[in-house]
């Protein structure tokens, strides 16, 4: 079992974009509902060493493209050992989308960076017993 | 449709200024006016990217005009990003092609040198994406993506494009109005500070102040506008299907070449738009003027240098002479008029017909547009 990602689909010409979009980028058309799955292909990615105002550096960033054709913009942990064309999984924590290529070492890191407030300890442990559980499902 | 001519350009030193961003534009004027040998225009066009934030003014096609004692000349602003002076200069030209107007002076300028640089890289990044820009995007993260993507795919290597840099620097250093006369090495490119990995601060082009003008006419003079194209594209970059080439640069290459009735063999020397030095190796392709997959490699065997065959900006370049962005696109124009006309001392170049292309946002709204000695 993997996330799904809301998306949108041109009812003309079958493009998907996401997030969803009120008309399609290429026919003054409204488009409609979708869902693709949260893996894709890493189009590229960069690390950004002076990021604007309210991220920390170094900011990941990477271009996936998703299974089912929309590209899709994510943070990242990390991006050593990524290459352009690798595939990976993507979710999300707080509502940002981050992309991981990496073991569970990593993972956990980011998700215990992300739970570091007080605030968002609870809900964030709470999700963190379902993204474990659908990964030991995925990898088994 | 009528022919039109430049009759005159002008531009101020490019760099850090301390003046008002309407006395640079009308020192840009001046000089254009003065070159054409006019004293009041029929029409202005004004181009700045965003005046309202990097200066505090609005209503600046007013603002120019009545400044430069040219109240009583209809004027209008004309606004496409960072290629809003080629867009300017567009706009100027079919006034004239049309013949509602005989003479119009087309000027833009920006100053942002005043303002930190976040703050400035904040104001030039709200013309990408709102959705990507939530997540970090600036322009130099988007230029990173790809650059990384051009490496990938392409097989285009940090080398090739640090060349870029250093032969724009090398350029720059022979030209009086550029923000930076010094040259750089390869290896300083290599060694620079890491902006957005793989790109390094010397591949990317400084923040500029500056302005740059030129004077179009119905009436023959030694330039004529052979050809302008305008090409567009998604503004968000997780729309397109491509990275490493910009639909924007092939549409206008396409509408310039059909208008003027040549093609890219016929240019001789190029102003691009190398806002990060990858670009530059962009849209010699996305032109026409070399092979696919060659932009590298003529530009390490010294093919694209001043003294090469197709010299590609002569002026410096975004990278060398700056870019107060709304000027970029006339800056750029003014060089290719100064090459035309045997006024580019100390860089002087041969050759009839000649190229300037013009970037808007991360390639949203390109220009390419031709001109022609006599």
């Amino acid at each position: 079992m993997i996330e799904t990602i809301a998306a949108s689909r041109c009812p003309r010409c079958g493009e998907m974009v996401a997030p969803p979009a009120t008309y399609c980028p290429r026919h003054p058309v409204r488009m409609v509902p979708a869902r693709l799955p949260g893996v894709g292909e890493v189009v590229s990615f960069t690390t950004l060493h002076s990021p604007p105002e309210g991220f920390k550096s170094p900011l990941h960033l990477a271009l996936v493209e998703l299974e089912g054709g929309a590209r899709f913009f994510c943070h990242g942990s990390q991006t050593r050992g990524l290459k352009v064309g690798a595939t990976v999984a993507i979710e999300a924590i707080d509502d940002v989308y981050y992309f991981s290529h990496l073991g569970a070492l990593d993972r956990a890191r980011l998700f215990w960076r992300r739970a570091g407030r007080a605030g968002d300890r609870v809900n964030a442990m709470t999700r963190s017993v379902v993204k474990r559980m659908w990964k030991g499902r995925s990898s088994g | 449709m009528t022919d039109v001519w430049v009759a005159g350009a002008g531009m101020t030193r490019i760099g850090r200024r301390n003046e008002p961003l309407q006395d640079l534009m009308a020192e840009a004027a001046l000089n254009a006016l003065a070159a054409a040998g006019l004293e009041q225009p029929d029409a202005v066009v004004v181009a700045t990217m965003n005046p309202e934030e990097f200066v505090g003014d609005g209503n600046f096609a007013s603002s120019v005009a009545s400044y430069l004692g040219l109240a009583e000349v209809p004027a209008m602003r004309v606004e496409t990003a960072t290629s809003s002076g080629a867009a300017a200069f567009y706009a100027g030209f079919v006034q004239i092609a049309a013949g509602q107007r005989r003479t119009v002076l087309v000027v833009g300028g920006e100053k942002m040198t005043h303002l930190p640089t976040p703050k400035v890289s904040e104001l030039i990044g709200r013309s990408i994406d709102a959705h990507e820009r939530s997540y970090g995007a600036t322009m130099p993260a988007l230029a990173g993506l790809i650059t990384r993507a051009l490496i990938a795919r392409q097989g285009l290597t940090l080398r090739e494009m640090a060349q870029v840099s250093v032969k724009n620097h090398a350029n720059g250093a022979r030209n009086p109005c550029a923000h930076f006369r010094e040259p750089v090495t390869l290896d300083e490119v290599l060694n620079s500070r890491m902006v957005a990995d793989p790109l390094r601060l010397l591949h990317c082009c400084p923040i500029s102040d500056g302005a740059a003008a030129v004077v179009l006419t119905a009436e023959r003079a030694a330039v004529r506008v052979a050809g302008i194209g305008q090409g567009t594209d998604t503004l968000a970059v997780r729309h397109r299907h491509d990275l490493v080439s910009f639909r924007a640069t092939q549409a206008a290459a396409h509408e310039a070449f059909a208008m003027a009735g040549f093609g890219p063999e016929r240019v001789d020397f190029a102003e691009l738009h190398d806002a990060f030095a990858p670009f530059e190796l962009i849209a010699l392709e996305d032109i026409g003027l070399v092979p696919p997959g060659k932009a590298g490699h003529v530009t390490l065997d010294g093919e694209t240098a001043l003294d090469g065959r197709l010299p590609i900006n002569p002026s410096g370049g975004l990278k060398a002479r700056g870019h107060p962005l709304a000027a970029t696109g006339i800056a750029q124009i003014v060089e290719c008029v100064w090459q035309l006309t045997g006024q580019a001392e100390g860089r002087q170049l041969g050759g009839r017909v000649a190229l300037a292309h013009s970037i808007g946002g991360l390639a949203t709204n390109n220009w390419i547009t031709l001109l022609e000695g006599a």
